[in-house]
């Protein structure tokens, strides 16, 4: 296989060579081949560039501004505006979903995970200080609006005649005391008013159904400092047991009856969000090679999809009657969402024109998600006005169209009620958090 | 499979590089050659840029289009398969429960109708079926007798031929609704359509529009409740007549032929009678042969078989179609043959993808493993002494600041007698002082203008002062045995190249992991194979050895295709040498971190390995080592490289469809089996190579969206080289027959 031609011919112009025989002389570090080979990203937590100072971290729902102490790892106090986004997201999902009633949605954006992944990752942030001080400002800052609300709602009820139950007194006062401290949801009557009144009948059930988030975030919080502790000691553990509790409690496996049950099941599909929030916050997730959270959160989402393609509920897609599809479902959507976490100082290009919607559902959480249900229910009259319109009433096509839209025309409607409910009712935020009462905090 | 490139998106060269496909080479290397080509070139590619994506999408719109036409017409969606239970009867009028089956109620009173005494009406629903129609087509003929065919919309679409012969043969066609939905449940918008769709496939298949409806799932006009009479009366209002029955023979469930017979036969000797019996939807033998047999003996008891307008002595159910109506409807039908073939078409193309890359995978496990043991054998050597001579170390470079110095470090680190030679290709940003600046002893840096990565490697071969040469980028680390391990093979003769293990360094992010794991199966399976197959595609860039007589030979390397490495190898082959994999011979070199800096590279490479393989055809039909190669390494190389992923994403197609249509669960079941294989298989690639098996969670992602990256740039290739590649193809058969005789002379080495 040799050449004819001498190889000399080829190198004819070769400089002579100065090479010498060089032995692995002179050390020289092949120092970014061992950084290819085991280079692996300390425990950073990044910091995030505390630029903005002032007041302006201190109405995150149940945050603490000045949690970022001096030197503690983790956030500074600026606002990360990626998680307020989302937070104002799922907010918007809510309020969607309760107005069109489109199941899908839960599938598109699972807004309650969401909510408890963040908050989950407040919270650790605030237990670098005394567990029991964290606790009760957070207790206050869902207590108060939350009895603002019972003030009203109950005074309502109280009005139409809703009374102790004959022989059942004691439980049904336990139950309105859950109004008080929300350790299980607040009780509420199934039906009230008559037919044809200006409320629904069932109004009263309407108004309760964001009441089951206070008391699952309340179970959260108190346990909290126990989770936290479990989590730094065993992180993976602590992270899918709650999913492990929900296929057991969430499914037709064992079944816990009653308001006990409903919380455990709560508790275990949204707990692994809550602790996703820790593991945010700690940092665990940046700790991982970047490509371990794109390719493992799908298969917690495929799962729990495959789960609900045979276990559809009356709603068909909703995700909120299939426990453990909607826990592996939030659970990896929040993976997916606490990566890409790019903690953004502020909103970039297009989301800035947003900035002061986003600002305002952040500092209204609470409030928004409470009484946005109140203002759904109100809608219906004032919208029903339009019927005493002579020309809508009488005009067949009109009024077939306007029903046609309906649920358009109460998104259109809900928002000013919204407003206005913030406007009445939102002070009870800056107030539980010891703040000066604002009317619209859009700064 | 996996070669680093030289440049990365990033840098100019990379940049005319990219746009250089089909356009001769481009500015860099354009110089050399007539500008008139070049600007014809540039001509040509105005028009072509748009084609370049409007084909790949005109191609799946045109697939998908197919696959929906055809799950439409098999009821694989839209379909509704609730019955709804029987209803009270109040507001059904009276004299209908107790009229006949005929009902007519078109004008303001509802008119029943019964069939004359003495005459049956046949009726056969829910056809054509390919299979039992036209043997109940013959019977009847052979009997003489006409009955009515109450055809599914999707049926008729798909059998337009059995719909045509019907109407010949002086049988009624009936409509009975698009894809036999119970109407009750279907929204008037709905049944509208229905009704349209099932019209538009009957004017398609016989040129005719008919009168006569039946609903489906019913029976008896008795039968009627208040769920199913206010469709009816609708039904009527749209101008049908709807046909109900006297007796069923509810043949469908096979009750024997004696009963069908019985059931089908009136209750009192000479009435009429409409029958039901069905056509379709399952073995339908025992109605064919009791209509044999049952046809003959009525007939002896005075009865006729007419179709119903003949019974009822009306004018003909039929209105033939002509004009617009004719051909919308002929184009319907149309349509649905071509979906119908192409997805036969597709399920054999299917079948072709998953043998070939069954056997792929069986064959790579195979040969892998030959060849491990092989090499890994203890006394294992490739010749009598090892390899100790000096080696050249060519690094081209083209603005690599960021990665040069580590190179060159790694190289003067180096266990193996090393001559490094920088060959700075016109860098703008001061890579040659970097490298000056090291002061290593045995390194040395050529300038040269910026004339690209082959140029830049023959002027490295000519300063070369050793008959080994390695080559390597610029943004490639060496370990200290890399250079070492990659020469061993020349201590047999015969091997005139060495392909290096290259390994992804920034495997960390997701594009990286994934990548990573197409590196490690394609060093540790493919080139293996390839190995013992000794068709070895392509010497990487990133960590390669030739010897330089063989190098010589060839020609160097050329700027022919946009891949030099996979050409030269190519080259080596034919001229007899081997091309051998060094397992130990690793380099670590970084992947493209974004999407599109991945396209562009792997563009290049695969529109490179395309114009390489056509640069190389004649050794199909040449002799001696050429020849071997060119039968057997190309066809090979084409096979898996070229033709078998242009199909492969059919599976992709299959997948989607078949979870979207069903059976869902079967789909996913099987493409978690396919998914299984290749994980198997990575595994094996990583156990060899020794690598952590963790990156693998990333694989089924990877196969999600990785794969189809890759396809879709295989196809702008196949594109480029069917549409604007012609200039490239044009030059490249005029070198091509220098190719012919690669150890003669070339005008173009002259620059050597």
């Amino acid at each position: 296989m040799n050449s004819p031609r001498s190889a000399h011919e080829f190198g004819a112009h070769a400089v002579p060579g100065q090479y010498a025989a060089t032995g692995p002389q002179a050390d020289a570090d092949t120092l970014s081949l061992r950084e290819y080979a085991t280079a692996e990203p300390g425990p950073v937590p990044g910091p995030e560039a505390a630029s903005k100072g002032g007041g302006s971290g201190t109405h995150r729902k149940g945050g603490k501004g000045a949690a970022g102490a001096k030197g503690a790892p983790g956030r500074a106090p600026g606002r990360d505006r990626y998680l307020d986004l989302l937070r104002a997201l799922a907010l918007l999902r809510v309020v969607v979903y309760h107005t069109f009633g489109w199941a899908w949605l839960t599938l598109v954006f699972p807004s309650m995970g969401v909510m408890f992944a963040l908050a989950g990752s407040l919270m650790a942030r605030s237990l670098k200080r005394p567990a029991i001080s964290v606790i009760r400002g957070r207790i206050r800052r869902l207590l108060l609006p939350l009895w603002v609300y019972g003030v009203v709602v109950l005074s309502i009820l109280a009005v139409q005649g809703w009374r102790p139950t004959k022989g059942d007194e004691f439980w049904w006062w336990a139950r309105i005391a859950c109004w008080i401290v929300p350790i299980g949801a607040p009780s509420f009557p199934w039906e009230i008013g008559s037919n044809g009144g200006m409320l629904e009948e069932t109004w009263a059930v309407q108004a309760a159904g964001p009441l089951w988030y206070l008391r699952a975030y309340l179970w959260f919080v108190l346990l909290s400092p126990l989770l936290l502790r479990a989590f730094r000691r065993l992180p993976w553990a602590t992270l899918l047991a709650p999913l492990a509790l929900t296929a057991v409690v969430g499914t037709d496996l064992v079944t816990i009856p009653g308001e006990t049950g409903e919380a455990i099941t709560a508790f275990g599909v949204y707990g692994s969000c809550w602790v996703l929030g820790f593991a945010h916050q700690d940092g665990l997730l940046r700790q991982l090679p970047r490509y371990v959270v794109p390719s493992v959160a799908p298969v917690f989402m495929a799962v729990g999809f495959w789960w609900a393609t045979g276990h559809l509920g009356p709603d068909g897609w909703d995700l909120n009657d299939i426990p453990l599809s909607n826990a592996l479902w939030s659970f990896g959507f929040c993976l997916l969402l606490l990566h890409i976490s790019p903690s953004w100082e502020r909103l970039p290009g297009v989301l800035a024109r947003f900035d002061k919607p986003i600002t305002l559902a952040n500092s209204r959480a609470v409030t928004l998600y409470l009484w946005h249900e109140i203002a759904l229910i109100a809608t219906i009259p004032i919208i029903d006005v339009l019927w005493n319109i002579d020309a809508i009433s009488d005009s067949k096509s009109l009024s077939s169209l306007l029903e046609g839209s309906y649920a358009a025309l109460m998104f259109v409607v809900i928002w000013p009620l919204i407003g206005l409910l913030m406007a009445a009712f939102g002070w009870a935020e800056d107030v539980a958090a010891k703040r000066k009462p604002r009317l619209f905090p859009m700064k | 499979m996996a070669r680093a490139q030289h440049k990365r998106g990033k840098s100019g060269r990379q940049a005319a590089n990219g746009t250089a496909v089909g356009t001769a080479n481009g500015a860099v290397n354009g110089a050399a050659r007539g500008a008139v080509g070049g600007t014809a070139a540039r001509g040509r590619r105005r028009t072509r840029l748009p084609l370049r994506y409007l084909l790949p999408s005109l191609l799946l719109v045109a697939v998908v289009a197919m696959l929906l036409l055809r799950g439409y017409v098999h009821s694989e969606f839209l379909a509704d398969h609730r019955v709804r239970p029987p209803a009270s009867i109040d507001n059904v009028p009276e004299e209908i429960l107790s009229g006949g089956p005929v009902l007519d109620a078109r004008g303001e009173k509802p008119i029943s109708h019964r069939v004359p005494d003495h005459t049956l009406v046949l009726t056969f629903d829910d056809g054509p079926d390919p299979e039992w129609t036209p043997k109940v087509l013959d019977k009847l003929r052979e009997h003489d007798a006409h009955g009515v065919f109450f055809v599914t919309g999707t049926m008729a679409s798909r059998y337009p031929d059995l719909v045509r012969r019907m109407v010949q043969e002086g049988h009624e066609v009936g409509l009975h609704t698009f894809n036999h939905p119970d109407l009750s449940y279907q929204s008037t918008s709905r049944i509208d359509w229905e009704l349209s769709q099932n019209q538009l496939a009957l004017q398609g298949a016989a040129g005719v529009r008919t009168s006569l409806f039946r609903p489906p799932y019913s029976s008896t006009a008795d039968a009627l409740d208040d769920e199913s009479w206010p469709v009816t009366q609708y039904i009527a209002k749209r101008g049908y007549i709807t046909t109900f029955i006297d007796t069923d023979t509810e043949d469908w469930q096979r009750p024997g032929v004696g009963e069908i017979m019985r059931r089908a036969t009136p209750k009192k000797d000479g009435d009429g009678a409409i029958v039901l019996m069905h056509d379709s939807g399952g073995d339908r033998s025992q109605t064919v042969a009791a209509l044999d047999k049952w046809l003959p003996e009525m007939a002896g008891k005075g009865y006729k078989f007419a179709n119903l307008t003949e019974a009822l002595k009306a004018p003909s159910a039929h209105t033939p179609v002509s004009g617009f109506e004719r051909w919308k409807g002929k184009s319907w039908v149309l349509a649905v043959g071509v979906s119908e073939n192409a997805m036969s078409f597709l399920v054999v193309a299917l079948a072709i993808v998953g043998v070939l890359v069954f056997s792929r995978f069986g064959l790579m496990l195979l040969l892998s493993a030959i060849h491990a043991r092989k090499v890994r054998k203890r006394d294992f050597v490739w010749g009598r002494f090892p390899v100790t001579e000096p080696v050249s170390v060519l690094v081209p470079a083209y603005n690599e600041r960021e990665c040069i110095a580590n190179t060159v470090r790694s190289l003067a680190a180096s266990d193996h007698p090393v001559e490094v030679i920088v060959i700075d290709d016109g860098s703008t940003d001061g890579t040659a002082d970097i490298v000056e600046a090291l002061r290593l002893p045995n390194v040395r840096v050529v300038r040269q203008a910026n004339a690209g990565k082959p140029a830049a490697l023959n002027n490295g071969v000519r300063h070369a002062t050793c008959e080994l040469i390695v080559m390597m980028d610029g943004d490639t680390v060496f370990e200290p045995t890399t250079v070492r391990e990659l020469v061993q093979p020349f201590a047999d003769p015969s091997v005139g190249a060495v392909a290096g293990n290259a390994k992804v360094g920034n495997r960390d992010s997701l594009i990286g992991a994934w990548q990573h794991i197409e590196y490690v199966m394609g060093f540790n399976l493919d080139r293996r194979m390839y190995d013992i197959l000794r068709c070895m595609p392509t010497i990487p860039g990133a960590v390669g050895a030739f010897r330089r007589t063989a190098l010589w030979r060839v020609g160097g390397m050329s700027d022919d295709t946009l891949a030099e490495d996979t050409d030269v190898t190519m080259a080596l082959h034919r001229d007899g040498w081997r091309v051998v994999y060094a397992e130990n011979a690793r380099a670590w070199t970084e992947a493209p971190e974004s999407v599109q800096q991945l396209w562009s590279q792997r563009y290049r490479w695969s529109y490179g390995t395309m114009q390489a393989i056509w640069k190389h055809r004649r050794a199909v039909v040449e002799r001696g080592a050429s020849g071997r190669f060119g039968r057997v390494g190309l066809p090979f190389v084409s096979l898996f490289m070229v033709f078998a992923p242009l199909l492969a994403p059919l599976i992709d197609v299959f997948l989607v469809y078949g979870l979207v249509f069903g059976p869902s669960a079967k789909t996913a079941l099987a493409w978690a089996g396919v998914l299984a294989i290749q994980g198997v298989c990575a595994a094996y690639a990583f156990r060899l190579d020794h690598e952590r098996m963790r990156h693998l969670v990333s694989l089924p992602l990877q196969q999600i969206l990785y794969r189809q990256l890759m396809y879709v740039v295989l196809l702008q290739s196949w594109i480029t080289a069917l549409t604007g590649g012609r200039l490239r193809w044009q030059k490249l058969r005029r070198t091509g027959a220098v190719e012919a005789a690669p150890t003669s002379g070339r005008e173009k080495a002259g620059a050597l």
